[in-house]
């Protein structure tokens, strides 16, 4: 399970095992005191509570220790240490309960099931051979225990009023029961280690496969810029000897061939847009580095209505506006982000019939600004609100109600916004039509946008 | 009518001659060349007024190297250029910014390929009065 540690969820994991301590620590103390005092038990209280409290400044150094080495991130140095400190304490901990166990009955004692949990939590945190290592150390200390205490070498605590105090200089049972022990140790670790190396080979498949993608992603990428920049060359090429035919600068044309040329023009003109759109997005997923500066995002939104002002005045579209007074200056890059939200306001504007309403409402709260276009427009089907962000998609009814579109426009858009660390969605309102949601950081480094 | 000798470096023969028409039929002298090499030969026959550059000829930086050349040449350096472009577009190259300095890249100005006739009239008209 190598492949886990090495990413900070090692670190959560140490934290993790701190955590689970804090709970054992409390369990120790408590199942004294009600042995105790409640179970009739006989044990060397004292020294439980003593081996606790050692275990809670034990807790806090580690805790200190892991903070220490993983406040300046996660460099090679701090995993190697993180490792370290995982392997000494499950190493500790099955010390800590050999010695609990002493003081608290020996074999008596049935929290001697706990090493196996030490068992599983080295498998899944360490590798195969450090693992059962872990478990020789257990067989050692606690065997050690049993045989120690069976021969009298070292004193023995009865548990008097709760096992047979009698068992732990029984040969036979000593044996039986360790054997047992060693047995199941060795097994946890073989399975956990066999089912966490399965799920390795998994992860690390899935990121290979992964990477693959994304190196298709790029290598796709790259080949439609190349494709389009050299459609747009011959676009572009095509364009100019067209516009020259067109406004009579060769000669006059008759209506027909004006006609026709036009048609021609035109249909070039909106592959030019496409083509140019396409490679915009394309060129911005490939690099896409963002210009940042501070710009004043009100006079962007005022710029935005005042450029789709007359297209809604001329399809009686109520165009207004509620700007929160405090939304001024923000960081990012000015002319994507204005074209971002023209775009979707000219979309509100064109899929909205004749003597509609278009709103724009912007508000701040905190470090993010909040930009809601509403429409009565025709709507989203519930099933495309997500899709029509995709490259090339198109809802059907917005297909319907307007042939031409590149199908790249909300493209675009999710990508501008998501660079700058925002998100954008949309939404169908209650009442008919749409609304369309941004979100921007007032300051992307603040938020850490890439 | 305008008046003045315009010099077009651009390998896109169709590009070219589409703009020498708008620009012969407005008055003004018009020669062409297809690279950087050709555009010297046709400098040192006659020193136009206005040279029209394209960014991408056989690589991606030959307009750019030949504009520094120019500005280096003292015969050349005073000649106005206006440079041609298909990727002057917002994430791909930002040639202001990344000029920086004037000696970098001294061009006078910019326009987006493909240019409209009265665009580029106009562009070349306004070159052209500033001298």
């Amino acid at each position: 399970m190598e492949n886990l540690l090495k990413s900070p969820s090692l670190i959560q994991r140490a934290y993790w095992l701190i955590k689970l301590r804090w709970v054992a620590i409390a369990t120790l103390a408590i199942a004294t005191f009600v042995s105790q005092r409640f179970m009739g038990v006989s044990l060397a209280a004292s020294a439980l509570y003593i081996l606790s409290a050692i275990l809670v400044v034990y807790n806090l150094v580690l805790y200190g220790l892991l903070t220490y080495w993983t406040q300046a991130g996660t460099p090679p140095a701090a995993i190697r240490r993180v490792e370290w400190i995982v392997t000494l304490q499950i190493s500790a901990d099955l010390l800590i309960l050999a010695t609990i166990l002493h003081f608290s009955g020996g074999i008596e004692n049935p929290f001697s099931f706990f090493f196996v949990f030490h068992m599983i939590i080295a498998s899944i945190l360490r590798p195969k051979l450090q693992s059962y290592l872990q478990a020789t150390l257990a067989t050692f200390l606690f065997g050690g225990l049993l045989i120690l205490e069976g021969g009298g070498v070292i004193p023995h605590h009865s548990l008097i009023g709760f096992a047979g105090h009698e068992l732990y200089r029984n040969g036979t049972f000593v044996f039986g029961f360790l054997f047992v022990f060693v047995v199941t140790l060795y097994l946890v670790v073989y399975m956990t280690t066999t089912i966490g190396e399965q799920l390795r080979l998994q992860q690390e498949s899935l990121e290979r496969a992964n990477a693959q993608l994304e190196e298709k992603d790029q290598v796709k990428n790259e080949y439609v810029l190349r494709v389009t920049h050299d459609i747009k060359g011959h676009l572009a090429a095509v364009q100019s000897c067209l516009d020259i035919v067109l406004d009579e600068t060769v000669g006059p044309l008759n209506e027909k061939q004006k006609d026709m040329v036009g048609r021609a023009h035109r249909r070039t003109t909106k592959c030019m847009e496409f083509v140019t759109a396409l490679l915009r997005l394309t060129r911005m997923k490939l690099t896409g580095q963002l210009e940042m500066e501070r710009f004043s995002l009100r006079k962007t939104l005022l710029g935005a209505l005042a450029l789709v002002q007359n297209r809604a005045a001329n399809k009686s579209i109520v165009l207004r506006h509620e700007i929160d007074p405090t939304i001024d200056m923000i960081t990012g890059e000015a002319v994507l982000i204005e074209e971002t939200i023209t775009n979707v306001l000219l979309n509100a504007v064109k899929y909205t019939p004749a003597g509609g309403r278009v709103n724009i409402v912007a508000k701040q709260d905190d470090s993010f600004v909040q930009v809601r276009i509403t429409d009565t427009g025709i709507g989203i089907p519930p099933a495309d609100l997500t899709r029509i962000f995709e490259e090339f998609y198109r809802a059907d009814n917005a297909r319907a109600t307007e042939r031409d579109g590149t199908g790249l426009g909300l493209a675009f858009a999710r990508q501008v916004v998501q660079r700058h660390g925002g998100r954008i969605w949309a939404e169908n309102n209650p009442t008919g039509g749409s609304t369309f949601t941004l979100t921007l950081p007032v300051d992307p480094a603040a938020t850490g946008a890439s | 009518m305008g008046q003045g000798s315009i010099l077009i470096i651009d390998d896109d023969p169709d590009i070219t001659e589409a703009m020498s028409v708008v620009l012969k039929n407005r008055g003004y002298d018009v020669r062409s060349a297809q690279d950087g090499s050709e555009g010297m030969t046709r400098l040192k026959e006659a020193k136009p007024d206005l040279i029209i550059l394209d960014v991408m000829m056989r690589t991606s930086q030959e307009g750019f190297e030949f504009s520094r050349e120019l500005k280096h040449n003292k015969k050349f350096k005073d000649i106005p250029i206006l440079m041609l472009t298909g990727v002057k577009q917002k994430t791909g190259l930002d040639f202001k910014t990344s000029a920086g300095d004037e000696d970098w890249l001294p061009v006078d100005e910019f326009l987006d390929k493909p240019v409209k006739p009265d665009v580029l009239l106009a562009k070349v008209e306004d070159l052209l009065s500033r001298q």
